[in-house]
């Protein structure tokens, strides 16, 4: 039956080719070469042995075939992280295009699914605690449970941390353990000789696993510092998983809404550099210091 | 903390020509464009010409000396006009052009001018400096950017013809040639001449034209010198290989054509006989000016034509020049500013890059480079203010941009000393976090600005002006007086 198939399949490629090349569709040379790829008795079957890697031609390659202003199009790709200028095969992408999306949607679920490792937490030296959520697919589907303390964690928090301190340096995984890796050796370093060499107390910057922002108004009642501080991974789309944000706020309590936490998001290598985040939060921290408030609150002062 | 999110700055540009010596004001806004959750990013949005000056002829005490008496009555009358007195002008600048600034007084007037025209008004001067401003004016900048063509400008004046090359909005190549509408004077619609230039001298012995002073000429007696000079322009468009007449010409090194150049506008006073519907058909009518501008006008274009390129019309002609001083002179830079505001303005700061390759890793040997640079361009600490500039650190991890910092304050120690600022402009995103890293490892309170995001790969000196924006950013004008050094 299968080999039926085949045979009549054979038959009316051969029809439909003879039918295009007669009007003049396709060149004779064109059609001899579909034909003998239709002939092919083997399919085509790919080595699932291989393990080599695949490397990607550069982004800003240019994958137009016969761009009318090359110079323009190069420009734009300048611009943007977006997938632009990157040509077509018929009306499909082309295999490179989709190979590379395929990659970066596997890098994203990466950043969600896997944990900041231990050895990473041991290099920066770090304590590492616990939300309420014990594992990664309840932090993914119970939300409310990232956004506490694990009873554990705010006893070892309540035992170990410095209590009454100016600012509180929460590092949160949040929705990308990446960000975390990609970024805080250079953001926290910066950060905290900025804030030291302002004089300003700070507490010991300690890993929160499988939490959210409101993470942090958990620690503060439990600390008691000033302003405390979330570095934290953003949903990692498909042009980076690496960015990073960071949430302050000034005392909160229970009265504390959205909008009164204060934010720079964009954090990692192709947006604002995470060396130089750290100098500029020094900044905003010390204005949110002064001005004894953070978010909306804040910026109604300036 | 009062932070207004945008300000206005008004602006000047003045142009002295070797003819005509004109002058525009303009007001810039300044304003934060990045959203509240992102660094601040100050930069220019809008600018908007308020008073366009008339075009004066530059008034000459005699061929070598420019009146500089006459050209202060200029501004004072003109300022007057638009309602506005020297201090409340914020910044701008004076470029002395062409021949003029060839003349010997020309670094007076400039000194002179700099004081009388508002607080920070900054003077450059420089063929190639000019034929930038000139390309930025007449719309040659934005053409490029927009269009995403090469394209190059040429302001033919009075005396030279200056070429900058557009690439992507930015000036990629400029080359100054001696050729201009002024450089045969005649008796104003007349035909007597009573004024031949050296460079015109020139291309009369290389054409073999005999014309003299006080002689009557014809249209075809002038023509083949104009056609030859016009030709000179074009030659440089086309070929690295010259002629012997554009050889002498030449006042700078010529285009390095890196780029293939297919649009041409034209601005200065010739362009608008360039795009003339008609040519001049008699002598009265070339000599309008008392010059043979209207004539080497209409072969230029004939010459472009004739060579293939496609010529484009400027948005600004006459004015290009003037116009782009005002208005694209100036830079805003932010980042870290600690400096006591006494200090500022500073004027032509010497940019010294010391780093040629990858900047080392240690401390230690970044000050090493630091110190044998200084020695090479045997700088004396007691001379000026120097800035240091940079592409980066060698990667953007706090470490490296932690060592650069040391290996500044060790090699600039003895300059430190001095109890100078120390200026750091640097091209990457790193100014604040680097502004940072001096001073926890200074010690000791330094005056520092760090500038980032700014290229001053060519430059030679720059001006910074008094912060603005509540301290948040400086203006700074970059001087680029060369390409090919």
């Amino acid at each position: 039956m299968g080999v039926e198939n085949n045979e009549l399949e054979k038959v009316i490629i051969q029809s439909v080719m003879e039918e295009l090349a007669r009007k003049g569709l396709l060149s004779q040379k064109g059609k001899d070469h579909m034909m003998s790829a239709a002939m092919m008795d083997t399919p085509i079957v790919p080595n699932l042995q291989s393990e080599e890697m695949v490397t990607f031609p550069p982004q800003e390659e240019m994958q137009i075939a016969n761009p009318f202003n090359a110079d323009a199009v190069r420009a734009m790709k300048k611009l943007t992280p977006a997938r632009i200028g990157i040509g077509r095969a018929g009306t499909r992408p082309k295999t490179m295009s989709l190979l590379r999306f395929l990659a970066d949607h596997a890098v994203a679920q990466d950043a969600v699914f896997l944990d900041v490792s231990e050895e990473f937490l041991q290099r920066m030296n770090m304590m590492s605690v616990q939300s309420a959520a014990a594992s990664k697919d309840e932090f993914l589907q119970r939300p409310e449970l990232g956004r506490r303390l694990s009873e554990e964690a705010a006893k070892s928090i309540a035992e170990k941390c410095e209590k009454n301190v100016q600012v509180q340096i929460l590092i949160v995984d949040g929705l990308s353990s990446s960000a975390i890796e990609a970024n805080i050796p250079d953001l926290l370093p910066a950060l905290m000789q900025g804030l030291k060499s302002s004089g300003i107390k700070v507490g010991a910057p300690f890993f929160i696993k499988n939490g959210r922002v409101w993470v942090q108004d958990h620690v503060a009642s439990i600390v008691n510092c000033d302003v405390v501080i979330s570095l934290i991974g953003e949903r990692p789309g498909l042009g980076t998983a690496e960015s990073l944000s960071a949430y302050m706020i000034y005392r909160p309590d229970e009265n504390t809404v959205e909008a009164d936490r204060t934010v720079i998001s964009n954090i990692h290598k192709g947006g604002i550099p995470p060396a130089e985040a750290g100098a500029h939060l020094t900044d905003v921290i010390k204005q949110i210091l002064s001005a004894k408030a953070s978010g909306v609150k804040l910026n109604q002062q300036k | 903390m009062p932070e207004s999110n945008n300000q206005r700055i008004t602006s000047v540009g003045i142009d002295i020509g070797t003819t005509t010596t004109q002058l525009v004001i303009s007001q810039l806004t300044i304003e934060n464009t990045a959203s509240g959750s992102l660094v601040p990013h100050v930069e220019i949005t809008d600018k908007e010409v308020i008073h366009r000056s008339q075009i004066y002829f530059t008034p000459l005490i005699d061929r070598d000396l420019v009146n500089a008496v006459a050209i202060s009555k200029i501004l004072e009358s003109e300022y007057k006009a638009a309602g506005l007195s020297p201090e409340m002008i914020d910044t701008g600048a004076v470029i002395i052009t062409g021949e003029t600034a060839k003349k010997e007084n020309a670094k007076a007037i400039i000194d002179a001018l700099a004081g009388f025209a508002g607080d920070f008004v900054v003077a450059t001067a420089g063929a190639n400096l000019e034929a930038i401003f000139a390309g930025k004016g007449s719309g040659a900048a934005l053409y490029s950017s927009e269009r995403h063509q090469v394209v190059v400008n040429i302001d033919v004046g009075g005396g030279t013809s200056n070429y900058a090359t557009f690439f992507e909005g930015k000036a990629v190549d400029s080359s100054c040639i001696n050729v201009g509408g002024h450089l045969i004077e005649f008796e104003r619609h007349g035909d007597r001449i009573t004024y031949i230039s050296e460079p015109a001298k020139i291309a009369l012995q290389i054409t073999g034209q005999r014309l003299q002073v006080g002689e009557r000429v014809t249209l075809p007696q002038l023509r083949p010198v104009v056609q030859a000079m016009a030709a000179s322009v074009v030659e440089v468009l086309k070929t690295p290989l010259h002629s012997d007449l554009t050889q002498k010409l030449l006042m700078t090194p010529p285009l390095q054509l890196g780029h293939q150049i297919r649009k041409v506008m034209i601005s200065g006073g010739v362009a608008d006989y360039v795009y003339a519907e008609n040519q001049p058909t008699t002598m009265t009518e070339v000599t309008a000016f008392g010059d043979f501008g209207p004539l080497l006008g209409w072969e230029l274009k004939a010459s472009l034509k004739s060579a293939g390129f496609v010529l484009e019309k400027p948005n600004e002609t006459v004015r290009a020049t003037v116009i782009g001083t005002g208005t694209q002179s100036v830079n805003l830079s932010g980042s870290t500013i600690h400096l006591q505001e006494t200090t500022l303005p500073l004027r032509n700061v010497m940019v010294v890059s010391p780093f040629s390759a990858i900047i080392p890793e240690t401390p230690l040997k970044i000050a090493e480079i630091i110190r044998n640079e200084i020695i090479r361009l045997q700088m004396d600490h007691s001379e000026g203010v120097v800035a240091i500039a940079m592409k980066g650190p060698r990667t953007m991890s706090f470490s490296d941009i932690n060592s650069l910092a040391q290996g500044l304050l060790l090699g600039l120690q003895d300059y430190i000393v001095k109890d100078k600022p120390l200026i750091l402009v640097i091209e990457a995103d790193c100014g604040k976090v680097l502004g940072q890293c001096v001073h926890a490892s200074a010690n000791r309170l330094l005056e520092v600005i760090c500038i980032d995001q700014i290229e001053v790969d060519n430059c030679d000196y720059i001006d910074i002006g008094k912060p603005l924006m509540g301290g948040r950013v400086v203006p700074v004008v970059l001087k680029t007086l060369v390409f090919n050094r």
